[in-house]
């Protein structure tokens, strides 16, 4: 292609102006992106509307590659690696059992205690579109959106613990700042010893974990998890592990965004849930045997401050004299006869009949 | 009279050549999927063209195309807007500056000269990124974006290079 009159060269004085206009423009976009960090959000979540489609199916094979690169290094190791992960099912299984007798020993003390229990956590499944690994954003894209009720500021949990919060929504995807990014903040709890800190990331692999207290005393080895101050994310979320790196207290997480492919979403923008009605079913007095004192039910607005005795512990709860009651005899010399055998009196109360069957 | 219009066509594709790969490099750059799950930060795909096409064809890659393309980074990376426009326009101006310098060199040289670009402009991203945060980001994955870039421009010059000499003309080596 002939080209040779073209004019090459540019005159060296409007080529400096029309430079030095330029870089002011983008040092006064650098202000403005500064004032208004969301300056490009609402494009960008059109934008990752408009590929989602496209992404899913170009990511297959790219996903597809990467788990085979990824599973090269295991060919030499995968023997110890299934013993290892034998023992790891073992032990893990005890922890369940655990899990399980603990978790049912807190729900039998919030009952007593008519504790107001946790807000309810809604939870929404996606799965992982895209991610982005860059010098300042480290991030996931999901195929869910505001059309599936994902909101800023949810958190982002694999089934191992946090990866990161929900920062921007489109209609149907939406992107994930994930816990090692430069931009993430997260009211963390270490454990034992309930230590308040906060978790920055930094684009480095580990974030640091900033303690709330001067002078606190972390262990490394000790468990993170989030605190859930500020009512955006749930607590007891597990994050990972305390490291010390030789000069700051960092965090080894526990997900890993790399390998994450379904995700959950979690929901906690919900007012906290009632305290349930005490019913004398779920009191540990009906499962030994003795039946509480039956009474009218009442609406919530009626209903009385606890009394003393829903404070009191399992083994002095006093069950005064129930016309229902089964042991003790004076109740049941006070109680009404039945008319007909089997069934309950005329003027009893029928709202306790389940108690009596039960 | 068709021997004008076919060189007049010939003008407005060769012209939008550099822009194009410019805009291919920005969506190459950052297409949210990775073979390495995001082991590893890409390349910069975009400031490629803008380096070569300023050395060999400055009329071509005008500095508001390399402003452009840098505010297109911004919005595709999803960083605070302005981190990569400013430092695209500034790796331009010093590039454009010492273009003979930059364009005589060639093999070894030549990678090592858009090295040198890259690291201006990834100073130049790291200073405006600590201004935007208030404090310094760590420069791990800014190093290896670096890495990964100089590596790449090995190919993507070469293909740069046919590109150029079949669709827009010879290059300054060729003369």
């Amino acid at each position: 292609m002939a080209n040779g009159t073209w004019k090459i060269a540019r005159g060296k004085g409007s080529a400096q102006l029309s430079m030095a206009i330029l870089a002011v423009l983008a040092v006064g976009l650098v202000v403005l992106g500064k004032a208004q960090s969301q300056l490009f959000d609402r494009a960008r979540a059109y934008y990752s509307d408009a590929i989602a489609p496209s992404l899913k199916s170009v990511g297959k094979p790219f996903d597809g590659v990467a788990n085979w690169f990824g599973g090269v290094g295991h060919f030499f190791d995968v023997y110890q690696e299934n013993l290892r992960l034998k023992a790891e099912v073992a032990e893990l299984k005890k922890y369940q059992a655990e899990k399980q007798v603990l978790n049912a020993r807190i729900q039998r003390y919030q009952l007593l205690l008519n504790a107001v229990p946790d807000p309810a956590q809604e939870s929404i499944t996606a799965r992982v579109i895209g991610r982005d690994n860059r010098p300042f954003l480290d991030t996931l894209i999901l195929d869910a959106g505001k059309s599936r009720g994902v909101k800023p500021g949810e958190a982002v949990v694999d089934l191992r613990g946090m990866l990161g919060r929900v920062f921007l929504t489109g209609d149907h995807t939406s992107w994930v700042i994930l816990l090692t990014d430069l931009n993430s903040r997260v009211p963390v709890v270490v454990e034992p010893g309930n230590m308040q800190a906060m978790l920055t990331g930094d684009n480095s692999g580990q974030p640091s974990l900033q303690p709330m207290q001067q002078g606190a005393q972390i262990k490394e080895g000790s468990q993170v998890v989030t605190s859930g101050d500020g009512g955006l994310l749930p607590n007891g979320v597990p994050v990972g592990t305390v490291v010390w790196d030789g000069s700051d207290w960092r965090v080894a997480l526990l997900a890993d965004a790399s390998s994450a492919d379904d995700v959950r979403v979690v929901d906690l923008k919900q007012p906290p849930e009632q305290p349930p009605a005490v019913t004398p079913n779920e009191l540990p007095a009906v499962a030994a045997g003795l039946a509480p004192l039956a009474t009218k039910p009442q609406t919530p607005a009626q209903a009385p401050p606890p009394s003393a005795n829903s404070m009191t512990p399992p083994g002095t709860y006093v069950t005064p004299p129930s016309p229902y009651a089964i042991h003790p005899p004076a109740a049941q010399q006070a109680a009404p006869k039945p008319a007909v055998p089997g069934q309950p009196a005329p003027n009893a109360d029928n709202s306790n009949d389940d108690q009596v069957d039960q | 009279m068709f021997d004008r219009l076919d060189i007049s066509f010939s003008r407005s594709f060769a012209a939008v050549i550099p822009f194009g790969f410019a805009i291919l490099g920005v969506i190459l750059s950052n297409a949210p999927v990775s073979l390495l799950r995001g082991a590893v930060p890409p390349p910069m795909f975009s400031l490629m063209p803008i380096y070569f096409w300023c050395l060999v064809r400055p009329d071509l890659m005008p500095a508001w195309i390399a402003f452009f393309i840098g505010m297109m980074e911004d919005f595709f990376s999803g960083g605070p807007p302005g981190i990569w426009t400013l430092s695209y326009v500034v790796t331009y101006a010093l590039v454009d500056r010492e273009r003979d310098a930059f364009a005589g060199l060639s093999g070894l040289g030549a990678i090592l000269g858009f090295a040198a670009a890259m690291l201006v402009a990834t100073v130049c991203g790291w200073l405006v990124a600590a201004f935007v945060y208030g404090r310094l980001p760590p420069l791990s994955v800014l190093s290896m974006q670096f890495a990964m870039s100089v590596l790449f421009y090995v190919p993507v010059a070469m293909i740069l290079g046919r590109v150029h000499r079949k669709f827009v003309g010879p290059l300054r080596s060729d003369f």
